[in-house]
């Protein structure tokens, strides 16, 4: 009853129309200023509870959004607070503290399960409870807290999994729970590991009753790779894996490649936060996407002997330096993570909205997540790029941006394409300007009809003196000495657009900084280099499962 | 002419002879200092594990990136030029820059100063977007005074600006 007062009590008025300069809010709802102390023995316990409430407050309606603090990894929280004010209509009014936030919002839930901090994944099966349960997630001190606000315990991890194993531990919550949950997506709650923990993204997996874990993807952890195995299994076939790998027991590219094994589309990070809140927008009345070409999509140019550099910054678009001044200075390609149409439309608008003409977005990564092509299963690799395909329409994108590092740790191994790879998605994107591959450098190559695919010749360390990228990039078009030499550069999320300028500057010779739908363009015109494939002798540092 | 060079007839007596002999000095593990050397690019630590007898060096890199250690070794001789199949360099990892699997560099050494420089000049192979290319490097070992920091400079045909390493020898 309770709740169909709140939902009744949320003015959920169309905005109609402006009335004078104080239009009547479209939306009221809640937000609550995070700082940056995500401590498992400082402010963690505390955020966590509010994640999860958050996720009980959003279940029917978006009612509580978090602003965090400068510094945490998503930047956009706060300008996109402000984008769903002006944009939407949204009147936030801020809640001040935890006990003001459960005074407002504790008869959302049910109870309270506790976690123990002394037993990390105590916290995912306590969200997992929390998500089945509609309770919130406290820790011992937090108890009287929960029942000052009328809410009982429902339950108590304290002493049940001591001195079991990760495996052990989440075997048991399968047992006990995986039946009653979503099984089109599942939590991974993994990232920093140790101290600090930032599950960001719980709100989502408790309003949609997901399971939580952080299992490794790791064959020197045999037991859990098996159990996580069993949970990608039981997926449902086109099911996403939110959340990250659990940093310290596993990489990056071990859990990636088991993920798209499985044909799992996985949408990072551990971090991201609001996702309960800001799925439930669609994208603003009339608002269509377009993208910033430079050239037609049909145009032919022709290349000049000289040195083209694109440039590209393809980790989450809300990760990087799109808040951060010199953005616009120059051409630069972002790949913008296409699920968040379903997930985060009113980001994307932000996004969109903010956009200079020197702004150009892609589509990827590999597919409509993030997911490692070369290991797709055949009878999926057509589903999920036929879901990409629209994704990209949606957002007028005509560049694929594709990486896979099944065969890379980090800059080890190699992080090329199979020809197979590339032969499918030739034939599953005849309508793109050309396709875009790597995250640090890789050598797969192509032209196809005026398709070009061309991998990154070079990844810029945000922490590498310019003065060394400077030096870098002078190698590289000493070392392609042919003219012209078409180099593709990826911008690691937290470069500076200043200072790339400075780079770009003390560079000798003809070199010209385009967009990167006309250096694909330029790129089909010439081509200057060498068709590759991944080759079976190519260096592999992780050898598979 | 002897009576008037005596020093410089001893001297050229005795060239081969020290072209053969590096300093003892070299021998051993050398850490890099990565505070005052070239920043490495995607390497975050290195050891150079340096072995001289004879004409022949041994020169190790163990290559530290987190998790991940690598390590190569270039058997030089300061008597003759080498052919070396796995040539390592201490190569920038975010170049798409790729060594040569199955094509030899062609590598000359040379020790210099007394002994307290070793000159290796290679001649390596590569892979780059638009197909082979070969990259000339100029390498010099420095012993610096006191034995317990080594200099490598080192110059590439392609590079505008010189590689710095300075390492501290490890404590036996």
């Amino acid at each position: 009853m309770k709740r169909i007062f709140l939902v009744l009590s949320l003015i959920l008025s169309t905005a109609a129309g402006l009335r004078g300069a104080d239009p009547a809010p479209a939306l009221n709802a809640y937000a609550m200023r995070f700082d940056g102390d995500w401590r498992v023995a400082g402010g963690l316990p505390v955020k966590a509870m509010l994640v999860g409430l958050q996720g009980l407050v959003n279940r029917t309606a978006p009612r509580l959004y978090i602003i965090q603090a400068p510094g945490f990894p998503w930047e956009i929280t706060d300008p996109l607070a402000d984008f769903y004010r002006r944009k939407y209509g949204v009147a936030f009014t801020e809640v001040g503290s935890a006990d003001a936030a459960l005074a407002r919002f504790a008869h959302f839930a049910r109870g309270y399960v506790v976690w123990d901090p002394g037993v990390p994944p105590t916290l995912d099966v306590a969200y997992t409870i929390a998500g089945l349960e509609d309770a919130i997630v406290v820790d011992a001190a937090l108890i009287p807290l929960a029942e000052r606000h009328g809410l009982a315990k429902i339950d108590d991890l304290r002493g049940r999994y001591d001195g079991w194993s990760n495996a052990q531990i989440y075997a048991d919550a399968r047992a006990r729970y995986w039946a009653r949950c979503n099984h089109d997506k599942i939590i991974l709650l993994g990232g920093q590991f140790g101290p600090v923990r930032i599950p960001a993204i719980a709100d989502w997996g408790v309003r949609g009753r997901m399971f939580f874990e952080d299992l490794a993807a790791n064959p020197a952890h045999p037991d859990e790779l098996a159990l996580e195995k069993q949970f990608m299994a039981g997926l449902n076939p086109d099911g996403t894996i939110f959340g990250w790998h659990p940093y310290g027991k596993d990489t990056e590219e071990q859990h990636t490649t088991l993920s798209s094994t499985y044909g799992l589309k996985m949408e990072g990070l551990q971090s991201l936060p609001n996702l309960s809140f800001n799925s439930q927008f669609t994208f603003t009345p009339g608002f269509k996407f377009t993208n910033n070409p430079s050239v037609p999509p049909d145009a032919r140019l022709v290349a000049e002997k000289k040195v083209y550099l694109a440039f590209v910054q393809s980790d989450g678009i809300g990760l990087g330096v799109w808040t951060k001044p010199g953005r616009g200075r120059m051409p630069l390609a972002w790949n913008t993570p296409m699920g968040w149409v379903k997930y985060s439309p009113a980001a994307l608008e932000y996004f969109h909205a903010s956009a200079t003409p020197n702004d150009y977005f892609i589509g990827g990564l590999s597919g409509p997540a993030y997911m490692y092509p070369n290991h797709i299963p055949a009878a999926r690799f057509g589903p999920l790029m036929d879901q990409a395909k629209a994704l990209m329409a949606t957002l007028d994108e005509r560049v694929l941006e594709i990486m896979d590092n099944s065969a890379a740790d980090g800059n080890v191994g190699n992080a090329d394409l199979t020809k197979e790879t590339v032969d499918r998605y030739y034939a599953a994107f005849p309508d793109v300007i050309g396709f875009i591959n790597g995250y640090g450098p890789a050598r797969t190559r192509d032209l196809r009809d005026t398709r070009p695919l061309i991998s990154y010749d070079y990844y810029i360390d945000p922490l590498r003196p310019r003065e060394e990228v400077a030096a870098d990039l002078g190698e590289l078009i000493a070392l392609n000495s042919q003219r012209p030499y078409f180099c593709l550069v990826h911008v690691r999320e937290t470069n500076d657009v200043n200072s790339l300028i400075g780079v770009i500057h003390s560079l000798h010779g003809p070199v010209e900084v385009v967009p990167l739908d006309r250096f694909l363009k330029l790129a089909a015109s010439d081509q200057t280099y060498v068709t590759r494939y991944q080759h079976p002798d190519d260096p592999k540092h992780f050898a598979g499962f | 002419m002897i009576r008037t060079y005596p020093k410089l007839f001893l001297a050229l007596l005795l060239l081969p002879f020290a072209a053969r002999a590096g300093d003892p000095g070299f021998n051993g593990r050398w850490h890099l200092d990565t505070g005052h050397s070239t920043a490495l690019d995607g390497w975050s630590a290195m050891d150079l594990v340096i072995t001289a007898g004879g004409t022949g060096v041994s020169l190790r890199h163990d290559m530290t990136w987190r998790s991940t250690h690598v390590s190569a070794v270039d058997a030089i001789d300061t008597a003759q030029p080498v052919e070396i199949g796995d040539f390592f360099r201490i190569d920038q990892r975010h170049m798409a820059v790729y060594a040569l699997p199955k094509a030899a560099a062609h590598v000359r050494a040379a020790w210099l100063d007394g002994g307290r420089t070793l000159r290796v000049e290679a001649e390596v192979p590569l892979e780059v977007s638009q197909g082979v290319r070969t990259m000339r490097i100029y390498d010099e070992y420095r012993l610096l005074e006191g034995d317990t920091v080594l200099e490598l400079i080192e110059l590439h045909s392609t590079r505008e600006r010189p590689l710095v390493y300075y390492f501290n020898k490890a404590t036996p």
